[in-house]
């Protein structure tokens, strides 16, 4: 246990310190699976690590050992987590709680802001809502049905081709359920401040990924001219569950249509799924330890009752 | 299921075409502005169900029809809303005095769509 039990927070900043960079070498849908789940797993790996060094503490607790019938002392004398440390993990678990009630509010508060939006477009069975309005805007907004939100400013603004693009582009974003990766990252992000970069990965590389899907009924130059005009107007980039079109680092990602899509490389996947592995390794081993170490205290209590 | 999908991304690219233009378009106008692969029929198809769900509007252009699409209820009543704004002189009075006529809940679904964050948030 001693330093297996450390070793998912550690691994965690170095899932945060190398996901960018592995990320950018893979085609974006294997990128954003990677940046989501294994941002979930390094996130539940370290909140774990720090619940299993402050249960050391919080288990010397009179009323907690004497209905669990461990002895404190044994507790105390035989556990290998220095006292400061596990009040540290203790404070630090407090610290995440809060960060992840307030991300969960602010999601859920977002969802409930795309439903009622969802709502007042009121157009039946309809895909395509088209707000009346001169500024260039268009966004996928979640939900039974999902709904592509577009403005006629925008429309008249793409010809033919860029409006098919576009549409493909918003339809990739509902079909491919992006807002979950985005909400997965964003939780993740709130349990564990080394993997903070995480929802500005995810957003660039669903973007990427819907410009692909795009890609395959458009010409990859069509794409790029239509999100290039689109980013020329005053498109908006929402933080909330609303997927907007654009606004993020369009220049890069005309750039990336330029050239043909990334392929599947092996070596950086297996890299960081290797990572993942061992976090996942780690805390089951250190959760045994653990075990190990209470149930050495109930002998002990058993043996003085 | 898959027939379906496509035939309604079929349905929005029709749709996105007559906001687009700046005229009621014919059927044959909306097939030639979506090119190549797109049948006359096809078009003529999707253009009578938009219809029928009430999502365009129709006319009468010399033999064919032409098409417009249709506001919403509540694009149509918000278009009506900004018309009477723009006509009068104090739109500080006019928009507090509106304000004043809002039940709670209304208020709060206002104050609610104001706190979205709009263009240039990031």
């Amino acid at each position: 246990m001693q330093t297996l039990v450390y070793l998912p927070i550690a691994l965690s900043v170095v899932f945060g310190l190398i996901v960018g960079p592995v990320a950018l070498r893979l085609p974006p849908q294997a990128a954003t699976w990677l940046i989501s789940v294994g941002g979930l797993i390094a996130a539940v790996g370290s909140t774990s690590s720090l619940s299993l060094l402050a249960f050391t503490l919080v288990g010397q607790n009179p009323v907690l050992a004497a209905q669990g019938r461990w002895s404190q002392s044994a507790l105390h004398h035989d556990s290998p987590v220095p006292a400061a440390v596990a009040g540290i993990a203790l404070i630090a678990l407090a610290v995440i709680s809060v960060r992840l009630l307030r991300s969960l509010i602010v999601r859920a508060s977002a969802m409930r802001d795309a439903h009622l939006l969802s709502r007042s477009l009121a157009t039946g069975d309809q895909e395509l809502a088209v707000l009346d309005e001169a500024a260039a805007q268009a966004y996928a907004v979640p939900g039974w049905p999902g709904r592509i939100v577009v403005t006629s400013g925008l429309l008249r603004r793409l010809d033919a081709g860029e409006r098919r693009a576009m549409l493909a582009h918003e339809r990739s974003h509902l079909a491919h359920h992006h807002h979950l990766h985005q909400t997965a990252v964003r939780l993740a992000a709130a349990a564990n401040p080394s993997l903070r970069q995480l929802p500005a990965l995810a957003a660039w590389s669903c973007e990427r990924w819907a410009d692909e899907d795009a890609a395959l009924t458009s010409p990859r130059g069509t794409v790029a001219s239509a999100l290039t005009r689109a980013a020329g107007a005053d498109l908006f980039a929402s933080p909330g569950v609303v997927l907007a079109a654009g606004a993020i680092e369009v220049d890069h990602r005309v750039r990336a249509l330029g050239i043909p899509a990334p392929r599947l490389r092996r070596w950086p996947l297996v890299s960081v799924t290797l990572v993942l592995l061992v976090i996942v390794a780690a805390v089951g081993v250190a959760m045994h330890d653990t075990e190990r170490l209470f149930e050495i205290a109930q002998r002990a209590y058993l043996a003085t009752h | 299921m898959s027939n379906r999908r496509v035939s309604g991304s079929l349905e929005s690219e029709v749709l996105a075409t007559l906001w687009a233009a700046d005229k009621p378009l014919t059927s044959a106008e909306v097939a030639a502005s979506l090119g190549d692969d797109l049948a006359y029929n096809t078009v003529q198809t999707i253009l009578t169900r938009l219809h029928a769900k009430g999502a365009v509007h129709r006319e009468q252009a010399g033999r064919a029809h032409a098409y417009t699409p249709v506001l919403d209820d509540a694009g149509l009543a918000a278009n009506r809303m900004r018309a009477l704004l723009d006509k009068g002189t104090d739109k500080a009075a006019v928009l507090s005095r509106f304000l004043g006529t809002l039940t709670p809940e209304e208020e709060s679904t206002l104050a609610g769509l104001l706190k979205r964050p709009k263009r240039g948030a990031s």
